[in-house]
């Protein structure tokens, strides 16, 4: 900040300086004397309603059911621990929704602007349709139809392996067996052979003009490496589930629960419906000019995509795209009206016994954190595609 | 131009008429053709499934016989002729709108017309007082449309003209009353109108005061979201101006209750009105949750309201500040007088953008104990076991319910911001 000069023979009133000084201190009276009377007020309500408070309570058994969990969970563990697991279910959805909304996004964008009038049209109304209504209804009408599936003696088997019924999703999936570490760290290292194989023939191919294939190179390696691997150590069986019992309990395999597919699959319509939209904004963004331009100087159709549309269009695409993904994990909180137990809900749930100012703080300190690990990745991204001085 | 051009060679057969038109679009090529045919195929499926469904096996009973009940919740029946009055006002301050501003506002004031019409003759139990006032919308309608001199005619102009030269200071005051500025009044005296005919006042014979919890259905969306966005365009310029001043400890404050509010789910601080809000009142103000829930949203909405406003200085550009400043306005002047009307101005269809996903956020209020048309539906069909399995039916109309509204309105968005020629000055 400049400092104004003082001139001599200015009043007080009309002094520059002080007047800044004074709306300041104005300005910051009336803020901590907001909080102070806010606090003031719960404080004395606390005290006169015998409300508890603290965080000592995080160490007691929490009591409470919670119905499905990433990691074991027990009601006589803490709430600490339920809570940490409340967490990773929305960690857990939002993860699956941010990645399949992306996929089903890009595909509706890009469908938008196919040249068949029809395809683009059915993109306009998916668009036009899934945005407009409320996530929540669109919640209540997934897990109406979710509900409505039959009994899972009755429900749709595909192929002896998946289960579709009114308890939700049965998917195989992998047990590790006692060769996955070493498995694991091959597969890494290949990864990390493949990215750097990728920079260098990325590279080569921008200095020298000569096509090196950095994309297929970068599969073949990381791909490879894996799977001679998977040969040798043979780290993964597979685990199908199976129905057990006369009234059929399906065991095994990975389970996604009714109110979880109909979360996932409403959170996804309604993020891929606004993905889409920034999808075709950023492709439409790059000017045609660029394409043309492309194509005369002798780039084919893929290398044009690859090294002038595509990172022009990114360009545009992923500000918006990472907001849209911070609004996909704060939308999972709806979770709650589906019965579905997210972090909001549980601690809705605990707030029956344990003081509901403390569960709200971390409630909202853990969401805060989710909100600045985005703008983090937004900002180094921001970082990464500034144009450079060359 | 004196050459005359040659006429243009006809073009050629394929690409004119229906026939070219389908070869250029969804016959181009072979994979082309594929596609349209693979797509055809999937939507005529879908749409015959869709079309038996809602016509032959949907039951549309649980809409029908509860449709007030969506509407406007548990209002009391006493009290509905007191609502029709509401859309009257309404309907005039359509027909006004459709005059002053004859694009966008003629399609929105024909639409709420139709509906009106559709409703006061739709063949369901209705009392006819009640549809003889639905049905009044449309003369009202055209009553403020007359009602409201053309744009052109009402400015000093005319004025000046009737009067043979400058205005006498008398008939000055009267020329400040132009088109926009009487609209303006109308929609403030419309507003408490229809407030105070909502809530009633204790006392006054007929307007018996209706208990707040008993706002329900569609009609608490509405008014949730039109208040939100109301009351926050004034606390979001506010936060905006404190954020862009160069008061350390004002931006600071600012900017940490805009992240603070934009970081957390709307449920969140729904979580919070329900249970701290209260404590910060003393007890025995026991204050309504309907109140609990505008201000929640209120607080919400100002930090977006905030963030648009911002966007929208920031896009004024440099050169009016710099000539307001050649001029000698002051510091507050210049952002009162040129930045903040300019930044007001680029924002508009950003506030239209922010009252539909209001309007859409408001079905959260559920989670408050309120029965909103989303809560409504629900309560409908989980609470009640003659309607258990009609969840989609009723899920479906909610959804067609908020989709014309939302579409509607950022189709007039979209309008206005072409009106306004928004990105191109």
């Amino acid at each position: 900040m400049t400092r104004l000069p003082y001139v001599q023979g200015v009043p007080i009133w009309r002094n520059v300086v002080a007047l800044r000084w004074a709306v300041q201190i104005v300005s910051a009276v009336v803020v901590l004397s907001t909080i102070a009377l806010f606090l003031l007020n719960v404080a004395r309500e606390i005290e006169a309603r015998d409300i508890p408070f603290g965080f000592t309570f995080l160490q007691r058994a929490a009591q409470i059911p919670i119905g499905e969990a990433v990691i074991p969970y027990d009601p006589s563990d803490s709430y600490l621990y339920g809570l940490i697991v409340a967490g990773l279910n929305t960690v857990r959805a939002s993860v699956l929704g941010v990645i399949l909304a992306t996929a089903i996004g890009i595909l509706v964008g890009v469908a938008r602007l196919s040249p068949n009038w029809l395809l683009s049209r059915i993109a306009l109304v998916y668009i036009e349709v899934f945005r407009n209504i409320p996530l929540i209804v669109q919640l209540l009408f997934w897990l109406t139809i979710v509900l409505t599936l039959p009994k899972v003696v009755e429900g749709y088997v595909i192929g002896d392996a998946i289960f579709i019924n009114n308890s939700g999703l049965y998917l195989p999936w992998f047990e590790a067996q006692a060769g996955f570490w070493p498995w694991a760290l091959i597969t890494a290292i290949g990864v990390a052979l493949a990215v750097y194989a990728f920079r260098w023939l990325s590279r080569r191919e921008t200095e020298t003009g000569q096509q090196s294939y950095p994309l297929l190179a970068a599969l073949v390696i990381a791909l490879g490496l894996s799977l001679v691997a998977l040969l040798i150590f043979g780290p993964l069986a597979i685990d199908i589930p199976q129905i057990e019992g006369r009234f059929g309990r399906l065991q095994g395999g990975a389970q996604l629960s009714g109110s979880f597919m109909a979360l996932l699959v409403g959170l996804v319509i309604y993020t891929s419906a606004f993905i889409a939209e920034i999808v075709r904004a950023g492709i439409q963004s790059v000017g045609k000019g660029q394409t043309e331009a492309a194509r005369s100087v002798g780039l084919s159709g893929m290398l044009t995509l690859r090294h002038v549309t595509f990172p022009q269009a990114l360009r545009v695409i992923i500000p918006p795209l990472i907001s849209q993904f911070l609004n996909l994990t704060k939308n999972s909180s709806l979770a709650a009206a589906i019965g579905y137990p997210d972090l909001v809900s549980v601690a809705n749930t605990m707030t029956q016994i344990a003081p509901a100012i403390s569960l709200f703080m971390i409630v909202m300190v853990s969401y805060l954190s989710m909100s600045l690990l985005y703008s983090l990745i937004g900002n180094l991204y921001n970082r990464m595609i500034r144009f450079k001085a060359v | 131009m004196t050459a005359r051009a040659a006429p243009a060679p006809l073009p050629p057969a394929t690409t004119v008429g229906l026939q070219g038109w389908l070869r250029q679009n969804l016959f181009g090529s072979w994979g082309n053709s594929v596609v349209t045919v693979v797509v055809a195929v999937v939507l005529a499926w879908f749409l015959v499934n869709l079309g038996s469904w809602v016509l032959v096996e949907a039951d549309w009973t649980v809409i029908i016989s509860r449709a007030p009940l969506y509407i406007v919740g548990l209002y009391p029946y006493e009290g509905y002729w007191r609502l029709c009055v509401c859309l009257l006002l309404i309907s005039v301050l359509l027909g006004m709108s459709w005059r002053a501003w004859p694009g966008p506002a003629r399609r929105f004031a024909f639409a709420f017309g139709a509906v009106m019409l559709f409703v006061g003759v739709f063949p369901h139990e209705m009392a006819p007082e009640h549809r003889a006032l639905l049905l009044l919308n449309l003369p009202f309608i055209g009553l403020g449309y007359v009602l409201t001199p053309r744009p052109a005619e009402a400015h000093s102009g005319r004025l000046e003209a009737m009067a043979g030269g400058a205005l006498p200071p008398a008939l000055e005051r009267v020329a400040i009353f132009s088109t926009p500025r009487r609209m303006v009044i109308a929609a403030f005296v419309a507003l408490v109108l229809i407030m105070i005919l909502i809530l009633g006042i204790a006392g006054v014979p007929g307007l018996d005061p209706v208990n707040p919890q008993d706002l329900g259905g569609l009609m608490i969306n509405l008014l949730l979201a039109f208040f939100g966005i109301v009351c926050s365009l004034p606390i979001g310029i506010g936060l905006a101006l404190g954020r862009r001043s160069s008061l350390p400890i004002l931006k600071v404050a600012c900017v940490i209750f805009i992240e603070v509010i934009r970081g957390v789910p709307l449920i969140t601080l729904l979580f919070m009105s329900r249970h701290i809000l209260p404590l910060t009142f003393p007890e025995e103000l026991n204050i309504d949750r309907v109140y609990l829930a505008g201000i929640t949203i209120t607080i919400f909405s100002s930090a977006y309201m905030a963030e648009n406003v911002r966007g929208g200085m920031a896009a004024v550009q440099t050169g009016q500040t710099e000539a307001a400043q050649a001029l000698g306005l002051r510091g507050w002047q210049t952002t009162l007088l040129i930045t903040l009307p300019q930044g007001l101005r680029n924002i508009i269809p950003a506030i239209v953008g922010q009252f539909i996903s209001l309007f859409k956020d408001t079905s959260l209020v559920y989670f408050i104990g309120m029965l909103d048309l989303v809560e409504m539906g629900r309560v409908s069909v989980q609470g009640n076991q003659e309607f258990i399995d009609n969840g989609r039916e009723v899920y479906l109309f909610i959804a067609l319910v908020f989709w014309v509204f939302c579409f509607s309105m950022s189709f007039i968005s979209r309008r206005i911001e072409g009106a306004l020629g928004v990105g191109r000055r």
